[in-house]
């Protein structure tokens, strides 16, 4: 019989002891020596006085974006890297910012988020700021790692809990402003009232949840109730939600969803004659909606809430921007995507500026002269305060309405304002 | 009232459509074991090629292409890549339904590639019409769907019944070397349960993605695992089990979703997750699924 004996334990000798802690040591040590070095501290100063950091060298200023174009927001992606190229082309002609060309590094994770953290940790040492990183899911994973290394990031998600953090930047509104704007576009507009009930169809999740908090106090503001139906982004034939909502007696329907889930609401809605008006937000709308059989209840039935205006908005920097972006790429579509990517961009290029004017690059200096802007006005839509962390850079929402003629897919219907009540919104939730 | 009508209308007509991809769940399985994973992409390739064809050909053109090439890449699937895996390994089925996934996961990235983010038409014929059926409003495409899988279900059922195929594909299933010993040609056997199941998977997408839904996605391939469970309750090797579990986990969900409201107690969203709670309930009851193989008895 074969019996294997317990090594004793003298066996573990003082020198060996003393190895392992010189290993240990070591590992620590090297630990430390990346965390720095990720942290921005290879910081210094460059030949023409200005502090540099990760992402800036004497002549080149890099910028990152986790973007997707191979997975479900392919199309946002490509339109918003497309779009920042053209500004970093446009910028690089103009002479650069602070003496220096700007470069974008792009990296796609399809929407995975495993791939976005590796695609992350891949491009930090080597950026200086993130103007693209979509999808909510990516940015929760990666918001401690960009606030270790002071990383300022504007994601293409807009969920209120993304808020609070100094070097995460929550571009327009959030999710739960657009659906405030939404109730009181109803109520003033489409003659809702006190006792009314108003249907959401919302995306478990982030999104979702978020626009849900809206409605639901703006609905107890105005006296009134929401009827919810929660759906996955694989349900695209809403039926018999639109069933429930109409048994329901919902006299209107917010939907916080994909453009498929809006197409599909609108349609069914249409065709059982429940001739009910449906507002969405941005994330819920594509101008490749108007090609599917719910093209004629989209344009009677639905309207957009959104922080950004239409793409055929008569705002000299939007229709600049539009004709520069089709003699760019020409036959590419004009979605909102290009615009919020592109004022994304010089948002970028304006804090940018503002460091270098304060003598510094680095990525600490960046970030506190982003949170410096009170009224941050790129003349593509409202201007935004960025002094508070904790509260949305903008209030204003503009309503849009889906149209085959418009540029993108979108005309405009009222101005940008901002809706009642969401003063006492955000103060109560502190 | 209404709102009960609505919810069986549309839980038929869901029904109907899971019952098409699960009859080839089931079809498969019966003729060689194996729990094909490649369902959700054959779904997506056969919506992919009647989105991309219809303009040239034709929406009834377009379909009848998508269902012969869809079937045909479900057959070269089968004879020249399963059925060389495993050889006589007692557990070859087992390993070809690990195959089947890895192959479902090389197909769909490479059409959720071509198709992006796009949503494509498919071009039917049916569009957004509605029509009345007493007190409910039910869009055509519903109907044609109800319509439409009935007599490709009747024609499947015919097949397995009355023709030589059929009667091989029962024999096989039954006792594969007893089969084989009488002359049936397994190989033959499979490879056309194989087509006729790439052939139903075409077929479905186009009532999965016609109106109410907006149009073929790059995710549409998932709704194919709808059916996992309908073919499960029903007991994995029959037709008939996988017809009604089809139209079991249709109306449950049909019914969930209308009276979502109602349900609150069970939590939001309980839809996702009630057909799989039928399927856990019914195997509760009958742990061989409703109408299991005769075979299957346990000791």
């Amino acid at each position: 019989m074969n019996v294997t004996h317990p090594r004793p334990r003298a066996a573990r000798t003082p020198a060996r002891t003393a190895a392992l802690a010189a290993a240990l040591a070591a590992v620590l040590l090297a630990g430390t020596a990346c965390s720095s070095k990720a942290d921005g501290g290879s910081t210094g100063d460059a030949a023409d006085g200005v502090r540099t950091g990760p992402g800036v060298g004497e002549k080149t200023i890099r910028l990152g974006a986790l973007t997707d174009l191979t997975g479900p927001y392919a199309t946002l992606g490509k339109s918003i890297v497309q779009a920042q190229q053209m500004w970093a082309d446009e910028t690089n002609a103009a002479g650069g910012i602070c003496g220096r060309r700007v470069e974008i590094v792009v990296k796609d994770h399809g929407y995975d988020v495993q791939k976005a953290v590796t695609a992350y940790a891949d491009i930090a040492p080597d950026v200086v700021a993130l103007p693209q990183v979509i999808g909510s899911p990516v940015v929760s994973a990666l918001l401690d790692d960009i606030e270790r290394d002071h990383m300022l990031t504007f994601p293409q998600a807009w969920a209120a809990s993304l808020l609070g953090r100094d070097s995460v930047q929550v571009l327009g509104t959030t999710y739960d402003i657009d659906m405030i704007a939404a109730v009181d576009f109803l109520t003033r507009t489409k003659k809702l009232a006190k006792g009314d009930t108003i249907g959401h169809v919302y995306f478990e999740g982030d999104y979702g949840a978020n626009a849900l908090e809206g409605s639901e106090w703006a609905a107890e503001q105005a006296g009134m109730k929401i009827a919810g139906q929660k759906i996955k982004a694989t349900d695209t034939d809403l039926t018999a939600q639109v069933a429930a909502l109409s048994k329901a007696g919902a006299k209107a329907i917010l939907i916080s969803a994909g453009p498929a889930q809006t197409a599909s609401l609108a349609g069914v809605a249409a065709a059982r004659g429940l001739k009910v008006p449906i507002v969405t937000s941005a994330p819920g709308y594509a101008p490749q909606l108007l090609k599917t059989p719910a093209a004629a209840a989209l344009e009677a039935m639905v309207h957009v809430v959104s922080a950004a205006p239409a793409v055929s908005s008569d705002l000299p920097g939007v229709k600049k921007m539009a004709a520069s972006y089709q003699k760019a790429y020409p036959g590419e579509p004009v979605d909102s995507g290009v615009l919020s990517g592109y004022n994304a961009a010089q948002l970028i290029g304006t804090d940018l500026k503002k460091a270098c004017q304060g003598g510094s690059l680095a990525r600490q200096d960046v970030v506190k002269a982003h949170r410096s802007q009170k009224d941050a006005d790129t003349g593509l839509g409202t201007p935004q305060d960025f002094t508070y962390v904790t509260a949305p850079a903008s209030r204003s929402t503009y309503v849009l309405k889906p149209d085959a003629k418009a540029l993108g897919g979108l005309a405009g219907v009222e101005d940008a304002h901002e809706p009642a009540g969401v003063d006492a919104y955000l103060a109560g939730r502190g | 009232m209404t709102g009960f009508l609505d919810s069986l209308f549309n839980g038929l007509a869901l029904g109907s459509v899971y019952a098409l991809i699960a009859l080839g769940f089931v079809t498969v399985f019966k003729a060689s074991g194996v729990l094909s994973f490649t369902h959700g992409s054959l779904l997506l390739l056969g919506g992919y090629l009647v989105a991309v064809l219809h303009d040239d050909l034709g929406f009834a053109g377009a379909l009848a292409l998508a269902v012969l090439v869809t079937a045909a890449a479900a057959g070269v699937l089968d004879r020249l890549v399963l059925q060389r895996v495993g050889g006589s390994d007692p557990h070859a089925a087992h390993v070809q339904t690990i195959v089947t996934i890895g192959v479902d996961i090389v197909l769909v990235t490479d059409l959720a590639r071509r198709i992006g983010g796009d949503l494509l038409p498919l071009g039917d014929p049916w569009g957004s019409a509605v029509s009345d059926l007493g007190p409910v409003t039910v869009a055509d495409s519903r109907v044609a769907a109800i319509l439409v899988s009935a007599a490709a279900i009747g024609g499947a059922f015919a097949l397995f019944r009355f023709t030589p195929w059929g009667l091989a594909l029962r024999a096989a299933a039954e006792d594969r070397e007893a089969a084989a010993l009488m002359g049936v040609r397994l190989t033959r056997v499979r490879t056309a349960a194989w087509c006729l199941a790439g052939g139903l998977a075409a077929l479905a997408a186009v009532f999965l993605v016609a109106f109410p839904a907006p149009g073929l996605e790059r995710t549409t391939g998932q709704l194919a695992l709808k059916a996992f469970p309908a073919a499960i309750l029903g007991g994995m090797a029959s037709p008939v089990g996988a017809l009604v579990g089809s139209l079991l986990i249709g109306l449950t969900e049909a019914f969930v979703a209308g009276y979502q409201t109602d349900l609150h107690v069970l939590g939001e969203g309980f839809g996702d997750v009630a057909p799989y709670a039928v399927m856990v309930l019914v195997l509760l009851v009958r742990p061989a699924g409703l109408f299991a193989a005769k075979g299957a008895v346990r000791v």
